[in-house]
């Protein structure tokens, strides 16, 4: 199914921690959105190429590959180009945040994180789509 | 003798292929009971994320062990989380009298007990325990009082911030976990710390300004400024890198005074300091240390500043004959790097 076919919007969670990959799947599907899951980077970026999630929620520090890398190779593909990242992180220095930003992320959310304050970043940047 | 040599060979041989079975069955144990425990958290994790939150299932008819996992789960989360997640997965244990629970082995008669109640307490994010964790910062075993502080720091309790101070400059708390825990009760502890600025003792005056450096803003450069004629040489230096790390402005004036200061590690603090303010005032000075102080760090944490500040004005500099070996050295730097 396409973005143009699609009537709720899909987003895909990345995160290698099962406890806040169900979390955050739970707090978005709570507030209308489908979701697919993948708990590591490789899972994350083939998951972004075949199914053109919406909006995709990344852990920075994930196996195999990291947020910021997958982000990179989200951005470099024609196919998944435009899909707006969101990325979650433990590592809040500003080099850290700048690289995220530099990979192609819209935004980020640093742990420890509030389930609302996530909700409502993904519902601006869907908003604005 | 050959007889009894075969015997103990044989004896070895067995015991030894004992103790390998032995080890092997634990460690299939161990694996299994792993196994099972991994099964179960993901049997109650859905539960858990109700909890989180803040739906109430209901969760009076888990079995004992499977409460205690559930309870893992949660502390897990606490440590991921702020606001409303965390608030429901304190008052889950509150509710179900876990926070008590630790609490009262606060007092068990073992430490390694006492210890791991006070780490818990942290992650059950409950600030009711606060008190009694601050009563553990007093605790004889060096572990509970570790375990106490990190706590305090995972709940953020602002008033701990205090006794937290006192037990890192005591040596009671190992430094760093002291440390990272008013850093993680974070710009709430700030009240608090700028009451200890004028503490008796000096050694709590420079970790309490250390912190004031890395925690506060600008705001907290008025009472930072005073401490730049502090009677200890210790304080005057660590209030000229907080007021260098504030970046507060109107700092410059003091901190070109500190230039002066007859210790050369404060005069060293306060270049720096000046080259973080960034105040293009007081390069005259600086160049004026940078060539003239008899202290070669000095002179070169002076010549420093000047090319952070105005590497224009360093370049400058270094082309006059009597420049000086620092001034030179830190404009040769910048060549380099550009």
């Amino acid at each position: 199914m396409t973005v143009q076919e699609r009537v709720v919007p899909l987003v895909l969670v990345a995160d290698d921690d099962p406890d806040i990959r169900a979390l955050v799947t739970f707090r978005l599907e709570k507030a209308g959105y489908d979701v697919v899951q993948a708990a590591d980077g490789e899972e994350a970026l083939q998951l972004a190429r075949e199914r053109t999630p919406d909006l995709a929620v990344l852990d920075v520090m994930m196996p195999r590959l990291t947020g910021d890398e997958v982000t990179r190779q989200i951005r470099a593909d024609e196919g998944t180009s435009a899909i707006p990242v969101i990325l979650l992180t433990a590592r809040v220095q500003e080099a850290d945040v700048a690289r995220g930003f530099e990979a192609g992320a819209d935004d980020y959310i640093k742990k420890p994180f509030s389930p609302q304050e996530l909700r409502a970043r993904v519902q601006a940047i869907l908003g604005r789509r | 003798v050959t007889t009894a040599l075969a015997w103990c060979a044989i004896v070895c041989g067995v015991a030894s292929a004992g103790c390998t079975v032995a080890l092997a069955l634990r460690r299939l144990a161990l694996a299994r009971q792993e196994r099972r425990r991994a099964e179960a958290e993901a049997r109650l994790r859905p539960l858990a994320v109700m909890l989180v939150e803040g739906e109430v299932p209901d969760a009076s008819t888990l079995e004992a062990g499977d409460a205690e996992i559930l309870a893992g789960v949660l502390a897990r989360y606490s440590r991921w989380l702020t606001g409303d997640a965390r608030s429901h997965v304190a008052r889950f244990f509150e509710r179900e009298g876990g926070v008590d629970a630790e609490m009262r082995a606060l007092g068990d008669r073992r430490a390694w007990r006492r210890a791991t109640a006070a780490y818990t307490l942290g992650d059950m994010a409950s600030t009711r325990a606060a008190p009694a964790l601050v009563a553990a910062l007093d605790d004889h075993a060096r572990a509970v009082r570790a375990a106490a502080a990190r706590s305090l720091g995972r709940l953020g309790a602002a008033d701990a911030a205090e006794p937290l101070v006192l037990a890192l400059v005591e040596g009671r708390v190992p430094r760093a976990v002291a440390g990272q825990a008013l850093l993680a009760i974070g710009p709430n502890a700030l009240p608090r710390l700028a009451e200890l600025v004028d503490h008796d003792d000096a050694t709590v005056r420079a970790s309490v300004i250390e912190l004031i450096g890395l925690l506060g803003d600008a705001a907290a450069a008025a009472f930072l400024l005073e401490r730049l004629r502090d009677a200890s040489a210790e304080v005057r230096a660590k209030a000229a890198r907080a007021l260098g790390r504030l970046a507060a402005d109107e700092a410059a004036a003091g901190l070109r005074a500190a230039l002066r200061d007859r210790i050369p590690f404060v005069r060293v603090s306060a270049a720096h300091a000046l080259g973080m303010v960034g105040d293009r005032d007081s390069v005259g000075d600086l160049l004026r240390v940078a060539r003239a102080d008899a202290v070669p760090d000095v002179a070169q944490a002076a010549s420093g500043a000047v090319g952070r500040i105005a590497p224009d004005l360093l370049l400058r500099a270094a082309t006059v004959p009597d420049a000086g070996p620092h001034v030179h050295e830190a404009a040769d730097l910048l060549e380099l790097r550009a």
